[in-house]
């Protein structure tokens, strides 16, 4: 399997949150194919860029869900693709 | 008549008024300056949102290219008309003479250091990956695009400054030849011939303004040209972000 590049994983992370309409971090840990030690980097660094939000329920377990932004970027995923590949960047 | 370019403006014949100065020639520098900016900014605010989403530092460079070239062709024209425009040399109590010289030399400064860089930035986009851990190699482009800039108002003799510049062209034009079999793309992508075009008219872009009479008869086709390649990108970024 080729190797994912750093917005592969980001989309990847973000379909599985997008699939489910809420996942705990657990299983999204074991979908994203990923160690913990980079799961644990790619996430906060998604929940800094707001593209997910993390809500703990009132059985105080943490479920993670799909912000607009993180939408956003779904949305616009091919078009950053075949742009960085059309100019080669 | 001459052509308004910064190696006239700061050599022998310096302009005698104002009206002189934003007649014929200068008029269309204006207006191809004008083009070469609003293309330039396009593509920078038109790329805004897909680097903000990915934060792709490719997309940083290739940005960061377009606004540098957006304010070197400010200072190209724009700045030398505002500044006679309104009688600059009046509010500072200078002589004319003395005005157009350090107008010039200052314009010219920032154009070189800012073209130079767009230049630069531009090659880097496409680079990044393999210049990544050459963490200080942009600094080395800063100063040596400071460099440049400096000999071409330091050094008397402008042949020394394209010497300088047609050794950059070839070194630019080994990075993107060598980036682009690197790559193997298979999709028909004809982008690299346009960033030969696009070095190769920086080239004549800065034999236009160091040495006028060389290229005098050319001016008009090299500023259409490099709006043509311009144009030419700004449609392929409107076409791969689809910006109204």
């Amino acid at each position: 399997m080729a190797k994912r590049s750093k917005l592969e994983i980001t989309r990847d992370i973000l379909k599985i949150v997008q699939d489910y309409d809420g996942i705990k971090p657990t299983p999204l840990l074991r979908k994203s194919n990923l160690s913990s030690s980079r799961f644990k980097k790619y996430f906060s660094n998604l929940l800094n860029k707001k593209f997910v939000k993390e809500i703990t329920g009132n059985d105080n377990k943490k479920m993670i869900f799909l912000t607009e932004r993180g939408l956003k970027f779904l949305e616009k995923y091919k078009t950053i693709i075949n742009f960085i590949e059309e100019f080669e960047l | 008549m001459p052509h308004m370019t910064g190696k006239i403006i700061v050599g022998e014949h310096i302009m005698k008024n104002a009206q002189e100065f934003l007649s014929g020639a200068f008029s269309l520098e204006l207006l191809y300056s004008f083009v070469i900016i609003v293309c330039s900014l396009m593509i920078y605010f038109g790329t805004k949102e897909i680097y903000e989403l990915s934060n792709h530092k490719g997309l940083k460079y290739f940005r960061r290219a377009f606004l540098f070239f957006a304010i070197a062709y400010f200072f190209r024209s724009f700045i030398k008309f505002f500044l006679v425009y309104f009688d600059a040399s009046t509010a500072l109590n200078l002589s004319p003479r003395l005005f157009y010289r350090i107008l010039g030399q200052t314009t010219l400064f920032i154009f070189i250091y800012f073209s130079s860089m767009a230049i630069f930035y531009l090659l880097y986009s496409v680079m990044w990956k393999k210049w990544k851990k050459e963490k200080t190699l942009i600094y080395l482009l800063h100063a040596f695009a400071i460099f440049l800039s400096f000999i071409s108002i330091l050094g008397k003799n402008p042949l020394i400054y394209l010497f300088s510049n047609i050794i950059l062209f070839f070194f630019a034009l080994a990075i993107v030849i060598i980036s682009h079999k690197d790559k193997k793309k298979s999709h028909k992508n004809n982008l690299y011939v346009t960033y030969l075009l696009l070095f190769i008219f920086w080239i004549l872009n800065i034999i236009d303004i160091l040495i006028p009479d060389f290229l005098k008869t050319f001016q008009l086709l090299i500023y259409l040209s490099s709006s043509g390649i311009f144009l030419l990108i700004l449609y392929k970024v409107i076409k791969n972000t689809g910006t109204n």
